[in-house]
């Protein structure tokens, strides 16, 4: 049973965690009406389980920790999503930036930084596989440390940092691929 | 460091996340290293673009329903609206007043007592209410009188 609590503290809550929330929600889901229930779910379940929160870390890790793994439930319940899935393949752990990024093109880069559209970057950020995502989304949008990342994404900081890794690669990758086709999705 | 940085160290390099001994390696090799420059830029160029992507900020009805859901509803007694609830009794407790009062006119209107006195007190001269069943009262006695007023007139 979920319990409730007062308009203050409710009011608190959401001045102080209600933007970043929907944020991190709206950059892992791609779309309003996702991340408007990823974020109702989060607040949600942080109420029903406030119990275990330790009041010795932060709370918008807590939070966003929560709002990954009500993401990540999601993901694995409605695999028939547009986005990739879980167990899409992974770039080796080794691969260097460089065998993907042809040496001396800096062009597509300069491309990427002078792209008008945003929704393309959104677009390539949703196809990544949703652990190189919330990796991405909470050091590159959120500003999140590797350890604090660690603490949301409950992994070690060393896996933090080849997730980051891969992640760029990757979007990189497919915000090229999205360039090629104008935008739409394969 | 000979070798070329690889991804993953290119990567904290890059988000400040190396231990000092690391990042002064790292430092040492980019500048001999113009590939490593290069993928360094490369990388610095897509999280500028990443992490510059306006912010979304949490949209107003979005507020409420999670307000519907999540905060309970406030106490009863906490309703801090006197000014609305005072002339409310007031004018509950006046209509209150009004409807007895009508409701007073009406009875007295509708069953008056005259009849049924002089009905009773027919029927007990008559000997219809037996004895045993009448009341020793002041209403009885009231009858009684009534009875032997009645009587009077009929021996005059």
């Amino acid at each position: 049973m979920m319990g409730k609590m007062d308009a203050q503290t409710f009011a608190g809550l959401i001045a102080r965690t209600g933007d970043k929330a929907y944020n991190f929600a709206y950059r892992l889901a791609g779309n309003e009406p996702d991340a408007r229930d990823l974020v109702q779910e989060a607040f949600a379940k942080a109420l029903e389980h406030a119990a275990s929160y330790d009041s010795t870390r932060p709370f918008d890790s807590w939070l966003l920790r929560i709002l990954n793994n009500v993401f990540l439930d999601s993901m694995r319940r409605h695999s028939h999503t547009r986005t990739v899935s879980l167990d899409a393949p992974a770039p080796v752990e080794d691969s260097s930036w460089g065998e993907l990024l042809p040496s001396g093109d800096l062009s597509a880069s300069d491309e990427l930084l002078k792209a008008e559209s945003l929704d393309l970057l959104q677009k390539a950020l949703s196809r990544l596989p949703v652990t190189y995502r919330s990796a991405i989304a909470l050091c590159d949008i959120e500003g999140l440390s590797y350890e604090d990342i660690a603490l949301v994404m409950e992994i070690p900081v060393g896996t933090v940092r080849s997730r980051i890794h891969q992640g760029r690669v990757l979007l990189r990758k497919a915000y090229e691929e999205l360039e090629m086709t104008g935008g739409r999705t394969s | 460091m000979k070798h070329h940085i690889d991804g993953p160290m290119m990567t904290a390099f890059l988000d400040g996340a190396l231990s000092p001994s690391d990042r002064d390696r790292c430092d040492g090799h980019l500048v001999s290293c113009a590939a490593c420059r290069r993928e360094l830029d490369a990388l610095r160029h897509l999280k500028l673009v990443v992490s510059t992507a306006p912010r979304k900020t949490m949209p107003a009805d979005l507020v409420l329903a999670l307000e519907r859901r999540l905060v309970s509803p406030m106490p009863r007694w906490r309703i801090p609206a006197p000014r609305l609830w005072i002339p409310l009794g007031a004018t509950a407790a006046a209509a209150l007043s009004i409807g007895l009062w009508l409701q007073g006119l009406r009875a007295s209107e509708e069953i008056p007592l005259e009849p049924l006195l002089t009905a009773h007190a027919r029927y007990s001269a008559e000997g219809l209410i037996p004895q045993e069943n009448l009341v020793a009262s002041t209403y009885s006695d009231q009858l009684t009188s009534l009875d032997a007023e009645s009587s009077d007139v009929e021996l005059q």
